[in-house]
């Protein structure tokens, strides 16, 4: 158990507690910012278009008052023309009472689109004697002197239509003179609703607003001559026009009954934000489940990356020998795409003697071929060197094993075999990467002949290096996993490992350790075995 | 390098031809790792059967090659009477030399 601890790689672990954190994080901060967004976009398109339709409705509203300016205007010469007629008739007839009510007559009374309700003519130069002539109901004019007399000598004067109104009263008039200078002055008075309260027809063009119209610049109540509603001052949006009547001026204020550019473009602000809002929902909701997804993804790919680890801790030694004066450590690092086993192994193998064999060894490929010829070999390896077979031999008979041309598989092997009390090394390569020889705070590869790689050929020989090893030294096996990067020559990694390793650590465990982990690339997609030997001096 | 640029990692490209005289070249541009080995194998192991007795392996356009590559290399080198590894890498070429295979697969230049 201890050993599998020691084989345990602890910058995995390391990595994959980090990653364990970045997942504990609260991970859907991105899903509410897509909401957050989404609403606050949304916001902003029903707040330009709210704001755009209130334009609109003001600018038609303006059009509509526009309108009904026009329409007053336009009703100045049916009021003007019959009483500009008849001063000039009682002028030519010296006054005439009868054929002055011969000629209002069709123009007075009630409904029928007749003007007036009473039309009578005075004469301009002593307006106090009262009418001469009165047509229809009963003068109003007359029976108020004091309003009469200055409005009759200022119309004396005017060339123009003079407006009065007689507002006070059960019955409300709007009084009209005209003179004309001339010797005669012809009135006329409209009578107004006594209530002020005359609704738009429904055949009128102006169904779809309300107004007020008031008698000169005023919007008093005590000034309204009529409105479309009984509520006096109008409500709402609405807009006031001046238009000039006669010497006086109509004060017109209109407003909205309802969206004048029709419904659609009132609820469009309405329909953007609740579409926005869903959508924004919506975008949230999926984004959400593609962060659970992608967080699903993660742990199941360390999920069977955590099950290849384990299988390969099983196929790879459970415990390292301890030996007196000896330290020994190992470790095998999964490539970053470590979803299934590998074939880089290490093995530590007691001899008698006070003799260890390291061995480390890669066999091409991936998954569980590459798995079974490594596991196949290490025991190979195992017997034949505890039957006494030297690392030569061992490696020569390994060619029966396994063949390139009928596994398509082949195998680079390191075999150091150590004598603890001498520190003699002897190091005999099958196409593998050399040793590390760290002492006295240097470090040089143990370069030896290299024979092919174990496969390759049946009847390869290889022949060993012995070397004698400093008091303290380490002596370092490892595969190309450990020093191998995409597009560098490999004696660039090689030489970055020697650089690394020449610093001292107290362990051999924390030298292995740190060597891992500042040489592997994290995206390195080869595994890595590494296995090491110091004596404790 | 122009090569290694229109042959993005990964994407493997494979020529064969066979020249009459028993020889047969493999033009090989991409990443060779353990899947495109395999491609590779796929394509080319026909090849190899029928004929030649002389093959040659272009890897100009090879940026990266693993030990499966290699061991296929060599796989090649036991069918043919005679194999030549047409201008590898240097890094290429000081894998095969690492791996003591220098003497098996002829390189050139």
């Amino acid at each position: 158990m201890e050993g599998l601890a020691v084989a345990r790689s602890p910058v995995g672990s390391e990595r994959e507690a980090a990653r364990g954190r970045g997942a504990g994080r609260w991970p859907f901060w991105l899903a509410v910012a897509v909401l957050v967004v989404g609403l606050v976009v949304t916001a902003v398109l029903a707040l330009v278009s709210s704001g755009l339709y209130a334009r609109n409705e003001t600018r038609l509203l303006e059009l509509r008052a526009r309108d009904v300016g026009t329409a007053l205007t336009a009703a100045l010469p049916s009021i003007q023309t019959p009483l500009a007629s008849a001063a000039e008739l009682a002028e030519a007839t010296d006054g005439s009472p009868a054929k002055f009510r011969q000629f209002m007559a069709p123009l007075v009374g009630r409904g029928g689109g007749r003007p007036f309700v009473s039309a009578s003519l005075w004469r301009a130069s002593d307006p106090g004697q009262g009418p001469l002539t009165v047509v229809g109901a009963p003068s109003a004019l007359a029976s108020r002197k004091e309003e009469a007399q200055p409005f009759l000598r200022q119309a004396a004067t005017s060339s123009g239509l003079s407006v009065i109104g007689l507002l006070g009263g059960p019955s409300p008039r709007l009084g009209y003179a005209f003179s004309a200078r001339g010797p005669f002055i012809a009135y006329g008075a409209s009578a107004l609703p006594a209530d002020r309260y005359a609704p738009v027809q429904n055949s009128s063009t102006f169904t779809d607003i309300d107004y007020a119209l008031y008698l000169g610049d005023s919007t008093t109540r005590q000034d309204l001559l009529f409105a479309s509603v009984r509520q006096v001052p109008l409500s709402g949006r609405r807009r006031t026009v001046r238009v000039p009547f006669g010497d006086t001026a109509f004060t017109v204020t209109v407003a909205a009954r309802g969206p004048l550019a029709g419904s659609l473009p009132q609820r469009l602000p309405w329909a953007i934000a609740i579409v926005g809002v869903l959508l924004s929902i919506g975008a949230a909701a999926l984004t959400a489940r593609l962060i659970e997804r992608r967080d699903e993804n993660r742990r199941l790919y360390r999920e069977q990356r955590g099950i290849a680890q384990t299988l390969q801790n099983a196929l790879l030694p459970a415990a390292l020998p301890q030996l007196p004066g000896m330290q020994t450590s190992a470790r095998y690092e999964a490539g970053a795409e470590g979803v299934e086993v590998g074939g880089d192994w290490y093995d530590l193998i007691p001899l008698g003697g006070r003799r260890l064999l390291l061995v480390v060894g890669d066999v091409s490929g991936r998954g569980l071929k590459a798995a079974t010829m490594m596991v196949s070999l290490r025991f190979a390896i195992h017997a034949y060197a505890v039957q006494g077979d030297s690392p030569a031999g061992i490696l020569a008979k390994l060619s029966d094993l396994v063949s390139v041309s009928t596994d398509h598989q082949l195998a680079t092997v390191l075999c150091a075999l150590v004598d603890v009390d001498t520190r003699k090394v002897s190091v005999t390569s099958a196409g593998h990467l050399p040793p590390l020889l760290i002492a006295n705070g240097a470090s040089q590869f143990v370069e030896s002949g290299v024979g092919p790689p174990v496969g390759v050929d049946r009847h390869a020989s290889y022949s060993s290096t012995t070397i004698s090893a400093p008091a303290g030294a380490t002596l370092l096996a490892f595969t190309d996993g450990l020093v191998e990067r995409r597009g560098e020559n490999i004696d660039i990694g090689l030489e970055r490992l020697r650089d690394r390793a020449s610093t001292n650590h107290a362990t051999l465990d924390q030298l292995i350790t740190r060597v891992v982990e500042e040489l592997r690339d994290d995206a390195a997609q080869d595994d890595t075995a590494i296995a090491g030997i110091r004596w404790v001096s | 390098m122009g090569e290694l640029d229109a042959n993005p990692a990964g994407r493997l490209t494979v020529e064969i031809a066979n020249d009459g005289d028993g020889s047969a070249i493999v033009i090989v541009k991409g990443d060779l790792d353990m899947t495109t080995t395999e491609e590779l194998e796929a394509r080319v192991d026909p090849v190899i059967q029928s004929s030649s007795d002389r093959l040659v392996v272009d890897v100009s356009g090879v940026g990266f090659a693993d030990s499966s590559a290699i061991a296929l290399f060599v796989r090649w080198a036991s069918l043919v009477r005679e194999i030549e590894i047409r201008e590898p890498s240097a890094m290429l070429r000081r894998v095969i030399q690492r791996m003591g295979l220098a003497d098996r697969l002829e390189m050139s230049p």
